[in-house]
């Protein structure tokens, strides 16, 4: 066809090309044509760039509501909710002080459905956080960081303390009497080191605390450079950050062999009425990417009658847990505003200053000793989290909530052992005071080693070696850990929300708060 | 997967409810709206729009007038609400200078509690309406005013010499001229104080007066002498177009609030400053003494009513004021306050003040002495006792005056008693400058009669008795009321080394000697039921003693 004739009706052939481009415009975006087959289905997945992360095929565990509630899903969706509404309140929002508060009033009042977006960001980051920890306790509690997950199951640890970090950077932009002070509480828990540093009279030449801090707000006080480098993290490099390591943890996901399931799945689901074989459609493709694939691949081994392709079946359960979010976190935004105060004064300290309400457990601690609270115990229980897949290298209970030695009983007691202690500790630190309560000279070196959260660690650590000991698994210990450390962070996040006033004193209700 | 199909049906459903629930919110529910939506103008109905003013270098966004439509710029002769009503005539235009800066509130905001401030978080409500002068001291709280005798002085003797004939004043007076059509004789004087008047205008009243022939100056202006024109004057230059703001800051100044309290660096420091009070956050405020509605004017009028109700453990005592007057200071707390709107903005009191050292009291003994001393020493002079605190010396006491010094008198404004209520008023820490100090001295004179001592002796330690003869007399005298050690119990401190180091002996002796009528003071001189009279070696005996605390403080 190097040198085509004249068509013949030139007018009428370009009429009927321009009514057929819509058509053809569709099938050039959809690569295949519409697909109307599983195998069209299948190649479809395969050949489209946001689709591809999916398996063609998903075993009908992965599909049942209680293998993962979606929480992952539900995560990533609060984090699409908040990406959209923070690129369009970037276009109003003005990171220099006190105009960054005239911009949010702007924002609330004048902005159309302004203070609708407002509120669906501020909400979202909170279900984003609550999602991501009700993920990471469903991961686990399911045993689904065992090999070859491990590494994922660091790389969500990395979201997490990400997701952490955008949400308190995002506390600050407000720029009112909320954020101010609960950033200045935050760069005071950065130079923590010192309390350790000053111990030992080393400040002068070794100051990593003062050097954080410095890091973190670009100036002694939260001022403007403290603004526009949280600012430059919340909308740039965090988030970016968070898009990179998301994008490790999915594919991880697909290849360390999908959602974890139980070894013996096929039995537990039993016949199932929507699977057929697979293979009898003559398939173009054949598995030859199993190979390279760690792990039993959804195809091999087990046959294929229980998994069901990707489009629709996965489609639809993730769209309806997109969905969900979205109604979750619009609905939330339509009951509640989002908080604002005063405009941030630096001479006129909020009393009780509180950090966000995801680190008021670690605030709850940082009143004894910013140390320990700020940085000691968060890292000790970061690196316990990450270990846990190492240590934990056995098989039984894998993909079924509380599988595996004591079970759902163990997860029991160790709620209960860890509410009780927690709540014995608080309530006798409270009820009677603390180290310097009662000897007013001790050396902070020695709260910094002895107070209520190296305690309760203590405690919770010598809890779960007991557990290993008795049940003679590391799986028995780790549940033992893990719940102790969740009900502990349950039961400091609540008294520090609820229960602290002024001063950080206890108080039943803040009708008792002096002064209001 | 029909489970999946349902909650991707029904929570899209949903999804779409709810934004579009927003949509409607956002443009049909808003009370704006409405409200614009029903005022119309003769050229047709008003434009429903969101309407501001904005003032940049007074950091101003005020959205007030998307409700109050009539005072936006241009908007004027809308009708059909209560909110097209215009804004009444005053020197600023808001247009110009828009509505926060006088009357607080949230300007940015679009929705009424929270563009009035009747919400949380936000720390600067709008005034109410009857105090709505008291938006005035954002800029204007320096202007200057004597207190309530001196300025009532300045009005009877404007009303006396009949000037409300040809001038009107704050809404009264200002008659038509007589015998011609329409107009006033006179100007209307009621923001003299704030345009200025011409200097000269008494020299040129008196050369029309004479030169004109017609009724009304011939019979209507009369020559004034030299003090009352200068109260007259002093009167005009308060007249700033808020008389009742000025009422109430010529009360404060009859009170002596200043006593205890600083405003602008003068003032005692036994209270609080009081320079900002009126930009006092409501939200930060403790109201669980006070009765009735939670706003920083009703918190200041309890507080005035029963102070330690209100704050627990506050050292002001009950000043016994009546409603008026709670409401009078009440309106002045309120003025005080503060823009941080650019220099280029503040009005020449303001700079007078700040920068050229003019005082924002009237500069008079009378006004300096009720501003500053009033509260503690009397109205005049004659002390005073609150209850549950030793009494405050009367320091207007004739016998005081008699045997007092002035550099005694000076040096005790000047260095107060540390340690005691009395404060120092001196320039580095009270604010007071040495003229101001003579005038307060000056009044006391003035009022008592009584010029200043002559010294019998030019050595001011001059006695040379035997303390110990003393110490036996001492206590058996004076050690009831002025206490053992001189320590002060119900009668003033005499070891206190400011009054050992201002007082000389002839003060003391004499003082013993004859007393001070009027007080517990006896005089020792004299014959009583109630004590043996002294010797004179007896006396300096005394003083001798007396002097031995000097040392040993």
């Amino acid at each position: 066809m190097s040198t085509s004739a004249p068509r013949k009706r030139p007018l009428r052939a370009f009429l009927s090309d321009l009514v057929r481009s819509p058509r053809r415009i569709r099938d050039a975006a959809w690569r295949v044509g519409l697909p109307t087959s599983d195998r069209a289905r299948s190649t479809f997945v395969f050949g489209n760039v946001f689709l591809h992360l999916h398996s063609v095929r998903t075993h009908r565990w992965s599909l049942r509501w209680s293998t993962t509630w979606g929480l992952g899903l539900a995560a990533t969706a609060a984090f699409l909710v908040v990406l959209a509404s923070g690129v369009l309140l970037m276009f109003y929002y003005k990171p220099y002080p006190d105009v960054a508060y005239d911009s949010i009033k702007d924002i609330h009042f004048i902005v159309p459905t302004g203070r609708f977006i407002r509120n669906i960001h501020r909400w979202s980051a909170n279900v984003m956080v609550v999602a991501v920890l009700a993920h990471m306790a469903r991961v686990f509690y399911t045993a689904a960081y065992r090999r070859p997950r491990e590494f994922n199951w660091l790389v969500g640890m990395a979201l997490l303390v990400v997701t952490l970090g955008l949400s308190f950077t995002g506390y600050l932009l407000p720029w009112d009497q909320l954020a101010y002070w609960a950033i200045t509480i935050g760069a005071n828990i950065a130079q923590s080191p010192r309390e350790l540093t000053d111990a030992f009279g080393i400040t002068p030449w070794f100051d990593p605390g003062g050097l954080q801090r410095e890091l973190l707000l670009g100036s002694d006080i939260v001022g403007e450079e403290a603004l526009i480098r949280f600012y430059v993290l919340h909308v740039m490099i965090l988030p970016l950050a968070l898009g990179a390591l998301m994008a490790v943890h999915f594919w991880r996901i697909r290849k360390d062999g999908g959602m974890t399931r139980p070894w013996d799945a096929d039995q537990r689901l039993g016949p199932g009425h929507d699977v057929y074989p697979v293979f009898t459609e003559a398939p173009q493709k054949t598995y030859q990417l199993a190979a390279i694939v760690r792990g039993t691949s959804p195809a091999v081994g087990r046959g294929p009658e229980h998994t069901v392709p990707s489009m629709p079946h996965l489609f639809y359960a993730e769209l309806g847990v997109l969905m969900l979010t979205v109604f979750a976190c619009l609905a939330l935004s339509m009951a509640w505003d989002a908080p604002l105060k005063e405009l941030a004064n630096p001479a006129v300290p909020e009393n009780p200053a509180k950090a966000p309400w995801y680190f008021l457990g670690l605030q709850e601690l940082v009143a004894y000793s910013a140390f320990m609270g700020g940085v000691g115990i968060p890292a000790i229980v970061l690196l316990g989290l990450g270990l846990i897949p190492f240590l934990d290298r056995e098989e039984a209970g894998t993909g079924v909530w509380f599988g595996g030695p004591g079970g759902g009983r163990l997860a029991l007691a160790s709620l209960g052992f860890g509410l009780g202690a927690v709540l014995a500790v608080e309530a006798f630190a409270i009820r009677f005071g603390w180290l310097r309560e009662w000897f007013p000279d001790v050396p902070q070196l020695a709260i910094t080693a002895v107070n209520p959260g190296t305690l309760l660690a203590a405690v919770y650590g010598a809890y779960s070696l007991w557990v290993v000991k008795r049940y003679g698994w590391a799986r028995a210990g780790a549940t033992a850990l893990f719940t102790c450390f969740l009900s502990g962070f349950v039961v400091l996040t609540v008294i520090g929300t609820y229960f602290r006033g002024p001063n950080w004193t206890f108080y039943w209700s803040p009708a008792d708060w002096p002064g209001h | 997967m029909n489970k999946n199909k349902h909650l991707l049906l029904w929570s899209s459903l949903g999804t779409l409810v709810l934004l579009a629930m927003a949509a409607v919110q956002e443009n049909y529910l808003k009370d704006w709206r409405a409200i614009q939506a029903s005022m119309h103008t003769e050229a047709g109905p008003t434009e429903v729009r969101l309407r501001q003013i904005v003032a940049p270098r007074l950091r101003v966004t005020d959205r007030c007038v998307t409700c109050h439509v009539g005072m936006a710029p241009g908007e004027q002769g809308a009708t059909g609400h209560v909110l097209a009503a215009a804004h009444p005539p005053v020197v600023h235009d808001p247009a110009e200078f828009g509505c926060t800066v006088c009357h607080g509130g949230q300007g940015r905001a679009t929705e009424k509690a929270d563009a009035h401030g009747d919400v949380r978080f936000w720390p600067t409500p709008m005034i109410p309406t009857r105090y709505a002068h008291a938006g005035c001291g954002s800029c204007h709280t320096h202007v200057q005013v004597p207190n309530r005798t001196v300025l009532n002085l300045g009005r009877n003797l404007f009303e006396r010499h009949d000037c409300l004939a040809c001038h009107r004043l704050d809404g009264r007076g200002g008659t038509l001229r007589p015998g011609r059509a329409g107009g006033m004789e006179g100007p209307d004087l009621s923001n003299a104080g704030a345009r200025g008047f011409d200097q000269g205008w008494y020299a040129k009243h008196l050369r029309r007066a004479r030169q004109r022939d017609d009724i009304a100056w011939k019979a209507g202006f009369a020559a004034l002498d030299a003090p009352d024109l200068e109260l007259i004057e002093t009167f005009l230059a308060t007249r700033v177009g808020a008389p009742r703001l000025i009422e109430a800051k010529a009360l404060f100044h009859t009170l002596g609030c200043r006593g205890c309290h600083k405003i602008g660096g003068a003032g005692g420091d036994e209270g609080p400053d009081l320079a900002r009070v009126g930009q006092k956050d409501p939200g930060q405020l403790d109201f669980r003494g006070v009765r009735g509605e939670h706003t920083l004017a009703n918190w200041f009028s309890e507080h005035l009513r029963d102070p330690a109700r209100v704050v627990p453990g506050s050292k002001m005592p009950r000043l016994g004021l009546d409603d008026e007057e709670i409401e009078l200071v009440t309106f002045y707390l309120l003025s005080l306050r503060r823009t941080d709107a650019p220099e280029a903005f503040w009005p020449k009191d303001r700079i007078g003040v700040t920068r050229l050292g003019r005082r924002e009291f009237g500069a008079d003994g009378a006004t300096l002495y009720s501003t500053f001393c009033a509260a503690c020493h009397g109205a005049s002079g004659q002390g005073r006792r609150f209850p549950g605190a030793p009494p405050m010396p009367a320091i207007g006491n004739a016998d005081f005056l008699a045997v007092a010094p002035d550099a005694f008198l000076r040096s005790t404004i000047e260095s107060g008693r540390p340690g005691r209520r009395m404060p120092a008023f001196g320039e580095a820490s009270g604010g007071l400058r040495r003229d101001e100090v003579d005038a307060i001295v000056a009044h006391l004179r003035r009022e008592a009669g009584v010029s200043e001592p002559e010294t019998p002796h030019d050595t001011p330690r001059r006695v040379t008795a035997d303390p110990a003869r003393g110490k036996p007399l001492y206590e058996r005298h004076c050690a009831g009321c002025h206490g053992p050690g001189g320590e002060g119990a119900d009668a003033p401190a005499l070891n206190h080394p400011v009054l050992q180091a201002a007082a000389t002996d002839d003060y003391l002796v004499e003082t013993i000697g004859r007393g001070r009528r009027g007080t517990p003071m006896h005089g020792f001189r004299q014959p009583s039921t109630m004590h043996p009279v002294l010797a004179p070696g007896d006396i300096e005996a005394i003083v001798a003693y007396l002097r031995t605390w000097e040392k040993s403080r």
